[in-house]
């Protein structure tokens, strides 16, 4: 009586959201994601991903969403978990991919005992010791290896400069790719970060040069990456360039010509345009269609952990507790790897490293790292 | 939870009432809502209103354009993030803290700052804010970088921690309410009308002795303490703290929220705290187009509602009641009135503007009791003169004496201290005010001001000026004469040691000027010295003992009406002939 | 540091610079006609950029053609902006005008991420692509098209205000409505059209950014805040402070961060605004009589 209260009372009161009119049955999996502001974008392909999944309805398995906008601010985050789980029958949420956004809703996920399924790189969500948080792209500690060992081991460089964002992202990334150069022998020349409004990359290019490097790692956003991609390119810097996982999205390709991306890698979780298996072709030709958009890594990330949350749904998992029993024990073979918690929420131990050519804005798998 | 609900407070009014209405609505929602979503959106909301509750004193009372209420909120927030989760301290602990650092910051600040002009200071504050920004995102060890500080502490009182929902709520609108409260004492009655003032007319402000440049430091620094404050309560409601506090979206939010809700009334800032957080929930079904929609519902309040939600308010609760101010009986007394008359001793004055010599040389001699009037020609020096005596200039030589006091290089509220009063050559009369309240604020410099005595001591003068009917007009819609009259009453109504007029008698009927007239003689009998500057001399002849006469910035003539009429210099200067410099 | 590449610098931070002044410009008309800020500029600057790849891809010809095209839809859009934000608050305090402004950003950015979504995009070149190189100097074509067109489009603005009826109207209704209404001069159309030169102005600078530097939707933030410096910088309401403001920005954008960090520089560039208006109170060039709102 009190819930059905409750309910009549947001529906009148939000004027909103037609589908509160679930029925008790139906579970739900709202989706959380950052779909305006500085993380739009990356944001936008995760809501892709999940929606995607979503929506196939895979073997029959519903779980009824909404798509809320987080923002930029920790507090939309809180505000929009709140009231998601204000909705009944709330068993799995796919959160955003913005780390401060992640770390503020975890308190409150493990309170209310319902599992995150979310692909934020920041490290640190999945050190806190809190049980219901499960990141289904590899964390920082993952691709930060790969992106080092490709550079220092494939690559044979040792002169790094280290270009990074002022962000979480970009921040997060640089502490870990210093300490993996570190252990690997190899040494930082250069490092600067930059703010994400930075138009005019000249006079990073410019100090870079200076400090006589033989390879550039960026840590950078998707429009800071393809601005630098493309001053490098034109300064005739010939120095290889490892990005971070920007540079692997076709919208950070798209704004650079072909001949731009020569000798241009990138660390990511996967490259679903670069294909690689029926599965994931079928994947990007539906995503497509669907989303008229290219699908990245992200996308396939969210995708796969939120196929494995309706998986266990199937399973006769119709629980958040049993969701998230589910997401801590089992095992998932989904389009970019298997996925198997580490026993602290990490579901995904893969990293691969894409090259373009040269001639083509897709790029191809160079190199696969498995953590273990 | 209401910042009004103070019945033992003498000054509650039926115009109270739909506040205190309003707030149990606010409670009533709570308690119907009381899911941990509207929870969390109301003490959001609060956590809002005080930041907004602050902000009116240095925006609202004070009109300065600041935009660092930002970086004040993410001050706060950063020191109770940053001891909490580095120091281990508690939120009691913190707290005094963060509402003392930002406030102390702004008093560092607040000397260079206020100095600046509306978008001067507007973009000075910015940039702090903006300096702020980039200290949170690079200076990682201390604040944890764009990734920021996890695990602020939760506020624990009495050795329980308060936890989301009905806690946390309850704990944040009292500080709300206490908030509110202190600042409608601090604003309230005759501190209001000082503000009001300072605002409107910064001139008329220093006139009557207000320190403009303290009480905007004071307004600034009151605005930096609510900000930390709510910016502390922020971090601990939300546990995490990042480099998003001090973004300008917050100040954005903080501005719309005070406009929206009502320009300097705390009743506003609750209001558009409350609104605007909850305006982009109820949208958020449009998904990717709420923002559209919060944007277009934005425009039409502005547009919609001149005077915010809490103008809406008192439009539709005082829509056909009239005023119904009634003053109290208050003996006459000499509360707050300038003692006796002093002697104006001007000497060898001097004051040039970009090189062009506007006074060159003036020496003047105003006796108490004394009313000496100040003619000449159209730049001649006569305001120039005035702004000099009365600290609007600083002279380039020369000295300005108040009896022995030697003033030339005092301020003007601090002359204005010493009981000398002018007027201006356009009546500085203040918009949104009545004419007794124009007249009221005369005592706001005064230790202890009480707002009915002063408006009963200016319905003295009101009357004495034949304008009672209209002491409850507002000043702005007056006719030119009334509105020079009413400035006179404000410069007379403390019984004033030194009155300057500039063109008092410009735009006044016969009758006003016969009023005027009589005003002065009855102020110079008590002592005052008085020193008239007009163009009408038949006005003057009639009014002054002694004329002065300046020219090109220098006295041509100084006695009697008729001797300084027949003089040969004056008429040369007047009419204009031969080969006098132009 | 070499001298190469110093020039290199300054040659950036000139193309950056030509373009922050139109944006300064159209910004710093508006204040002038207005008294208030105009808070959703840097998103006009933005609505350009998006207009003109929606356009370039409608369309395969050089930016340079589209440019007209694209001043002439903003215009429209400029004129739009001063009939709901602007007009209606005529009678309000300068603040009143911020916060619908604000209003009017919103929606502008939010429309923008819904219709063309939130990735970066790149806008037409100007006048095609390829380098000049001159003795180990480059100077891209788009860099030198940029500093040529923001050049006449400034002097043309310059012409159109001093030398026309109308800008001699506009400019009279900046200076003193009162006097320009008691002389005829139809204020509130002066004041719409001065809308429509700035949004005409700022989507000038939108397809002129676009190509080098992307368009993003979120971006009209940092670019307002830029505009606001650089006239505050060069002196409140004046064209030619504008112009220098912006051009100092650029210098520290593309030169001085070359020296210090780039978080350096920007700071840096803060602290200098504010001992500006410490030391300076009126700005590099002083202020324009009269003309604080």
């Amino acid at each position: 009586m009190n819930r059905i209260l409750r309910t009549a009372t947001i529906a009148i009161a939000l004027l909103a959201a037609a589908p509160l009119a679930a029925s008790a049955e139906n579970v739900r999996m709202p989706v959380l994601v950052p779909i305006t502001g500085i993380l739009a974008l990356e944001g936008t392909s995760q809501r892709n991903g999940a929606v995607m999944a979503l929506d196939e309805k895979p073997g029959g398995v519903e779980a009824g969403y909404d798509v809320t906008d987080t923002a930029a601010s920790p507090e939309t985050a809180v505000n929009a978990l709140e009231r998601a789980l204000a909705q009944p029958n709330v068993v799995a949420v796919a959160a955003s991919i913005f780390g401060p956004q992640m770390l503020a809703m975890m308190p409150i996920a493990a309170e209310r005992k319902v599992p995150l399924v979310t692909i934020s790189g920041t490290a640190k969500i999945t050190e806190m010791g809190n049980a219901y948080v499960f990141r289904f792209f590899p964390t920082d500690a993952v691709v930060k290896v790969a992106q080092a060992r490709y550079v220092v081991e494939e690559l044979k460089k040792t002169r790094v400069a280290l270009v990074y964002q002022t962000t979480a992202y970009g921040q997060s990334g640089q502490a870990h790719l210093m300490d993996n150069f570190k252990r690997l022998g190899a040494q930082i020349v250069f490092e600067e970060g930059l703010a994400p409004a930075v138009k005019d990359m000249a006079p990073v290019l410019a100090k870079l040069k200076a400090a006589n490097p033989d390879v550039i790692v960026l840590q950078l956003h998707s429009g800071p990456t393809a601005l630098f991609v493309k001053q490098a390119a034109a300064s005739a810097a010939n120095l290889p360039i490892v990005a971070g996982s920007a540079m692997h999205q076709p919208s950070t390709a798209a704004l650079l010509e072909p001949a731009e991306l020569k000798g241009v890698c990138a660390e990511s979780g996967s490259s679903p345009i670069s294909g690689g298996s029926p599965a994931m072709e079928k994947f990007t030709a539906a995503y497509r269609a669907k989303f008229n958009a290219e699908p990245d890594a992200f996308a396939v990330a969210q995708y796969d952990g939120t196929r494995m949350v309706l998986d266990a749904i199937g399973k006769g998992a119709r629980s958040a507790s049993k969701v998230r029993d589910a997401l801590a024990t089992g095992s998932y073979e989904g389009l970019a790897m298997t996925y198997k918690s580490d026993g602290t929420g990490n579901m995904a131990h893969d990293a691969v490293i894409v090259c373009y050519n040269g001639s083509s804005r897709v790029p191809t798998i160079v190199k696969r790292y498995a953590a273990r | 939870m209401s910042v009004t609900s103070a019945p033992s407070q003498p000054a509650f009014r039926a115009a109270h009432a739909p506040w205190i209405a309003g707030a149990a609505l606010l409670a009533l929602y709570a308690a119907f809502m009381g899911d941990l979503y509207g929870l969390r959106l109301l003490t959001q909301a609060g956590v809002y209103a005080l930041l907004v509750i602050g902000y009116q004193f240095v925006f609202g009372h004070a009109g300065a354009f600041s935009l660092a209420q930002g970086a004040f909120f993410g001050l706060g927030a950063y020191v109770t993030g940053i001891l909490g989760t580095k120091f281990g301290w508690g939120f009691l602990a913190t707290f005094p803290l963060s509402v003392l650092l930002p406030a102390a910051f702004a008093l560092l600040i607040a000397a260079p700052v206020l100095r600046l002009e509306t978008h001067y200071f507007a973009l000075a504050t910015l940039g702090l804010a903006q300096v702020a920004l980039i200290g949170a995102v690079n200076w990682e060890s201390l604040t944890g970088g764009a990734n920021g500080l996890v695990g602020v502490p939760r506020v624990t009182l009495f050795g329980a921690r308060l936890v989301t929902g009905w806690p946390l709520l309850l704990f944040v609108w009292s500080l709300v309410a206490v908030g509110g409260l202190l600042a409608w004492r601090l604003t309230r009655g005759m501190k209001g009308l000082a503000y009001h003032t300072l605002r409107e007319r910064p001139l008329a402000a220093a006139s009557v002795g207000l320190d403009g440049g303290m009480l905007r430091a004071t307004a600034f620094v009151l605005s930096a303490a609510y900000g930390g404050a709510a910016g502390a309560l922020h971090a601990t409601t939300l546990g995490v703290l990042s480099p998003e506090v001090f973004d300008f979206s917050i100040m954005v939010a903080c501005l719309t929220m005070a406009v929206v809700g009502g320009r300097g009334r705390i009743a506003g800032a609750i209001l558009g705290a409350v609104l605007l957080v909850h305006l982009p929930e109820w949208l958020r079904g449009l998904e990717q187009y709420y923002l559209i929609a919060y944007g277009a519902a934005l425009l039409l309040v502005v547009i919609l509602a001149p005077d915010g939600l809490a103008g809406i308010v008192d439009r539709f609760w005082r829509r056909g009641r009239g005023r119904s101010e009634t003053l109290p009986f208050i003996p006459a007394s000499t509360r707050g009135a300038h003692v006796g008359g002093a002697a104006l001793h001007v000497e060898n004055l001097a004051k040039s503007f970009g090189g062009v010599a506007a006074l060159d040389g003036v020496n003047l001699r105003v006796a108490p009791g004394e009313i000496v009037g100040l003619i000449g020609p159209n730049g001649s020096g006569k305001s120039t003169l005035a702004n000099l005596i009365t600290g609007l200039y600083r002279p380039d030589r020369g000295r300005i004496r108040l009896d022995t006091t030697p003033i030339e290089t005092l301020r003007p509220h601090e002359i204005a201290r010493l009981g000398v009063r002018r007027t201006f050559q356009t009546a500085e009369l203040i918009a949104g005010a009545s004419l007794i309240d124009n007249i009221a604020v005369a005592y706001a410099a005064t230790a202890n001001p009480s707002l009915p005595h002063a408006r009963s001591r200016a319905l003295t003068v009101l009357a004495e000026a034949g304008l009672t009917s209209r002491a409850w007009e507002e000043a702005a819609a007056q006719p030119a004469g009334v509105r020079r009259l009413a400035e006179v009453a404000r410069a007379t109504v403390r019984g004033p040691r030194l009155l300057v007029l500039d063109e008092p008698s410009a735009g006044l009927t016969e009758d006003e000027r016969t009023t005027l007239v009589r005003l002065l003689r009855n102020l110079a009998s008590k002592g005052a010295a008085v020193l008239v500057i007009d163009h009408n001399v038949p006005f003057l002849s009639g009014l002054a003992r002694r004329l002065v006469c300046l020219e090109a910035g220098r006295v041509i003539a100084e006695g009697t009406p008729g001797a300084v009429l027949a003089d040969e210099a004056v008429r040369r200067a007047y009419l204009g002939t031969a080969e006098k410099k132009p | 540091m070499d001298a190469l590449t110093l020039v290199q610098l300054l040659l950036n931070a000139a193309a950056l610079g030509a373009a922050y002044a139109l944006v300064a410009l159209g910004f710093v008309l508006v204040i002038n006609a207005t008294g208030a800020v105009n808070f959703a500029h840097g998103d006009l600057v933005m609505s350009g950029g998006f207009l003109s790849v929606a356009l370039a891809g409608a369309l395969p010809v050089p930016g340079i053609v589209l440019l007209p095209l694209v001043a002439a839809l903003m215009a429209i859009l400029g004129l739009a902006l001063s009939a709901a934000a602007y007009l209606p608050l005529r009678s309000r305090p300068p603040v009143a005008v911020f916060i619908s402004t604000i209003a009017v950003g919103v929606m502008l950015q939010n429309s923008a991420n819904a219709i063309f979504g939130a990735a970066p995009r790149g806008g037409p070149p100007l006048a095609g692509d390829g380098a000049l190189s001159l003795g180990g100097l480059t100077l891209d074509r788009q860099s030198a098209a940029m500093i040529a067109a923001a050049v006449v489009l400034l002097a043309a603005t310059q012409i159109l205000l001093t030398h026309t009826q109308i800008g001699k109207r506009m400019r009279a209704t900046a200076q003193d409505p009162e006097m320009a209404r008691a002389l005829g001069v139809r204020t509130g159309r002066m004041i719409a059209l001065t809308f429509a030169l700035a949004a005409a102005l700022a989507g000038a600078a939108g397809l002129l950014l676009g190509n080098r530097y992307f368009v993003t939707p979120a971006e009209g933030g940092s670019l307002m805040l830029k505009a606001y410096i650089a006239v505050v910088i060069g002196g409140w309401g004046r064209i030619g402070g504008a112009v220098i403001g912006a051009l100092l920005i650029a210098l520290f954008e593309s030169v001085v961060a070359a020296f210090l960090s780039q978080p350096i520089a920007e700071a840096v560039l803060y602290a200098v605004l504010l001992i500006v208006l410490f030391v300076r109170p009126g700005g590099i060039l002083g202020e324009v009589e009269g003309r604080r709102a």
